[in-house]
C-alpha cells in the first residue's frame, strides 16, 4: 500500500476514490482532527484537502478516478479561521450561513462543526438543503450534533428529519419555514452552537420572503454571508449589519451541473429505498396530513349516480371525488351545481408520490412511496424502508413522484389530495 | 407583505404580455397554449420555471438562421401571417409545407346571419369582476 511521508504544515489534495489511514502523526481533514489509526473514504467526485498537523505518515488506497497532488499552500482562506476564532469567543446560539448553490456551504458548516469540536463544544449543524441534502434523505430538512471529526456530514445519524416533500422550496415556503424552526429547535437542546446551512435559492420574491421571514424567526447571533462578489447583499441590506460577515467563497469549489445535482439526489434516494418493502397501513388508523383527503364528510358514491366514482367526500370547498374513469359531462354539472366545486382525482393519481411517514410524535420515521391507494377498502400501501407499520402514526403527503428506484418521475399539482 | 410568495403574479404577467403580443398569430398561440399545458401539467410546483420557459418558446429569429423541418410563423410585410413546416431553404427562399395563411381581423361592418347557419353562438362578458366581485372591483 502506498504511504505519503508529509511535513507539519505540507498539504496534498486527494481526490476520490481514495481510502486513507493516518500511521503516524496528526493531520486535519476539513478542519477535523485525525491521528493515529484515523481512517477515512473520499468517495468518487470529491476531493480534500489533507493538511499535516505535524509530521505524518499516511498509506492510502486508490480507486478509479482517484488522484493524490501535492498543494502549495493552505486551501482554507485565513477569513474562515478568524471566524471561527470569534464563534469560540463569543459561543453564538445560532449561526446562519448564506450562499447560492455550489458557495461550498456544506463544506464551510463542516468546517466550523469540526473546528469547534476541537474546543470541546458541542456543535449541531441544521441542513436546510432539502434537494442536496447532506442529513437525511432528500426531500427532507435534517439536524446532527457533531461530537467527533467528520468529513462529510452524512457520516453522522440525523438527530431529527422533517419532510418537506419536495426538492426545492419553490412552493412550499411554510414547510421551509416550520421545518428549519423545528430543526434549530432541536439542536439548541443538545448543542452549544447551532450552524444552521440554508439552501441556495437567495433571488426572487419568495426566495426574499423565505429568507427574511426565516431571518426574523430564528434570529441568529451570526450571520455568514458566503459570496463569489456580491450576489446576497439584496439580502444582507435588510439585516442587521452588526452579525454580518462576508466571506469568500473558497476557489476550491467546484459548480455541479443540473444534472450531476439530480443525479446524486437520485442516487441519494435510491440509496435510502435498497431493501424497501411493502407495508399496508390502515386509513382507518393512521391520520392523513398536508392533503385534502380524509378532512371531509364521507358519502356513499352509490349515492352520486355515476359507477366512475368509487370515493367521495363533502368539503367546505366542493365534492371530493376519486374516478376510476371518466365522469360525464352532465353528471359533472350536476354535481358542480350540487356541491359548488369538483375536486377530481384519478384512481391512479396517487402512485409514486413521495411521503414522509412520521409517528406519534409527530417525527419522522422514514419516507415511503406510494404504491396504491384502495379508496374502497380503506388502504394505503407504500414502499418504505420502515419495516414496521406499528411505527407509523401519520402519513404527509408530498409534491414529487419518485420511483423506488430513486429517479425523479414528476411533480404533482400543490391541493391535488 | 411586500414580496410575492409565489412565482405565479410573473407567470400571468407573461402569459398577458404573450397574448397581447401574438394576437393576430393564432399558431404561435396555439403553440403557446400547447406548452403552457404541458409545462403546468409536468411542473405545477415550479411556476418560475414555467414563467422562464415559456417566452422561448415563440422566437424571433434571422431568416438566415431557419433551417429544413422548423415550424414557423412568417410575418409578410403585407401584414399576413404564413405558418407551416420549412421544407426547402434557397439563396432569397424559404418553402413552407402545411402552410396555413391568416390574414387577422377585417372590419366587415353590418351582418345577417341566418340561425340554421351557425354552428356555435358564444357571449362575452366584459368587466367579469364587477359582475362576480364587485366589492374587489377597485377604481383604477
Amino acid at each position: 500500500m502506498p504511504e505519503l511521508q508529509l511535513k507539519r504544515g505540507n498539504i496534498v489534495k486527494m481526490e476520490g476514490l481514495v481510502n486513507l489511514c493516518v500511521k503516524e502523526g496528526k493531520v486535519s481533514i476539513v478542519g477535523g482532527l485525525h491521528e493515529k489509526g484515523s481512517k477515512v473514504a473520499i468517495p468518487r467526485a470529491k476531493s480534500l484537502p489533507v493538511e499535516a498537523e505535524s509530521d505524518a505518515v499516511i498509506e492510502y488506497t486508490l480507486g478509479s478516478c482517484g488522484k493524490v497532488e501535492k498543494l502549495p499552500g493552505r486551501t482554507i482562506p485565513r477569513e474562515w479561521d478568524v471566524l471561527v476564532e470569534e464563534i469560540i469567543t463569543k459561543k453564538p446560539r445560532v449561526v446562519l450561513i448564506l450562499g447560492e448553490v455550489d458557495t461550498g456551504k456544506s463544506f464551510f458548516s463542516t468546517y466550523i462543526a469540526n473546528m469547534l469540536v476541537r474546543q470541546n463544544l458541542r456543535v449541531a449543524v441544521v441542513d436546510g438543503d432539502a434537494g442536496q441534502s447532506d442529513v437525511g434523505p432528500p426531500t427532507t430538512l435534517g439536524v446532527v450534533v457533531v461530537e467527533r471529526p467528520v468529513v462529510f456530514l452524512q457520516e453522522v445519524q440525523p438527530h431529527a428529519v422533517y419532510f418537506i416533500g419536495s426538492m426545492s422550496p419553490a412552493g412550499h415556503i411554510l414547510e421551509f419555514v416550520v421545518g428549519i424552526k423545528r430543526m434549530v429547535e432541536h439542536g439548541l437542546e443538545k448543542a452549544d452552537v447551532t450552524v444552521v446551512n440554508t439552501a441556495g435559492w437567495t433571488a426572487g420574491g419568495p426566495a426574499r420572503a423565505l429568507r427574511l421571514y426565516e431571518m426574523e424567526l430564528l434570529n441568529p447571533d451570526i450571520i455568514v454571508a458566503l459570496q463569489r462578489g456580491k450576489e446576497l447583499e439584496h439580502l444582507l441590506k435588510c439585516m442587521d449589519q452588526t452579525k454580518v460577515r462576508r466571506i469568500s467563497v473558497s476557489k476550491q469549489v467546484r459548480p455541479r451541473s443540473r444534472s450531476d445535482r439530480t443525479f446524486l439526489r437520485e442516487l441519494a434516494l435510491a440509496r435510502y429505498f435498497e431493501g424497501a418493502g411493502r407495508l399496508a397501513l390502515d386509513l382507518r388508523k393512521v391520520l392523513l396530513e398536508r392533503c385534502y383527503f380524509r378532512t371531509g364528510e364521507p358519502i356513499d358514491p352509490r349515492n352520486l349516480g355515476d359507477a366512475s366514482i368509487v370515493y367521495a367526500e363533502k368539503m367546505p370547498e366542493g365534492l371530493f371525488i376519486v374516478l376510476s374513469g371518466e365522469l360525464d359531462d352532465k353528471k359533472a354539472q350536476e354535481l358542480k351545481a350540487k356541491f359548488r366545486n369538483l375536486h377530481i382525482v384519478r384512481s391512479w393519481d396517487a402512485k409514486n408520490v413521495i411521503v414522509g411517514l412520521a409517528n406519534s410524535n409527530n417525527e419522522l420515521v422514514g419516507l415511503g412511496v406510494i404504491d396504491e391507494i384502495d379508496y374502497v377498502r380503506e388502504k394505503l400501501a407504500v414502499i418504505t424502508p420502515v419495516k414496521d407499520a406499528s411505527h407509523i402514526a401519520a402519513v404527509q403527503f408530498g409534491s414529487m413522484k419518485i420511483t423506488p428506484g430513486g429517479k425523479e418521475i414528476g411533480t404533482i399539482k400543490p391541493g391535488t389530495f | 407583505m411586500t414580496f410575492e410568495e409565489t412565482e405565479l403574479q410573473r407567470l400571468v404577467d407573461e402569459i398577458i404580455r404573450l397574448l397581447e403580443k401574438y394576437r393576430d398569430d393564432p399558431k404561435a398561440l396555439e403553440i403557446i397554449l400547447s406548452e403552457l399545458k404541458s409545462l403546468y401539467r409536468k411542473v405545477p410546483i415550479y411556476p418560475g420555471i414555467i414563467t422562464m420557459c415559456l417566452p422561448m418558446v415563440v422566437k424571433s429569429v434571422d431568416p438566415k438562421q431557419l433551417k429544413e423541418g422548423d415550424e414557423v410563423s412568417l410575418l409578410m410585410k403585407d401584414d399576413r401571417i404564413l405558418t407551416g413546416k420549412i421544407s426547402g431553404i434557397a439563396q432569397n427562399e424559404v418553402k413552407l409545407v402545411n402552410c396555413f395563411e391568416s390574414e387577422g381581423q377585417k372590419p366587415c361592418g353590418e351582418r345577417a346571419v341566418q340561425l340554421k347557419d351557425l354552428k356555435e353562438a358564444r357571449l362575452f362578458t366584459r368587466e367579469i369582476l364587477h359582475k362576480e366581485w364587485p366589492d374587489l372591483d377597485f377604481e383604477e
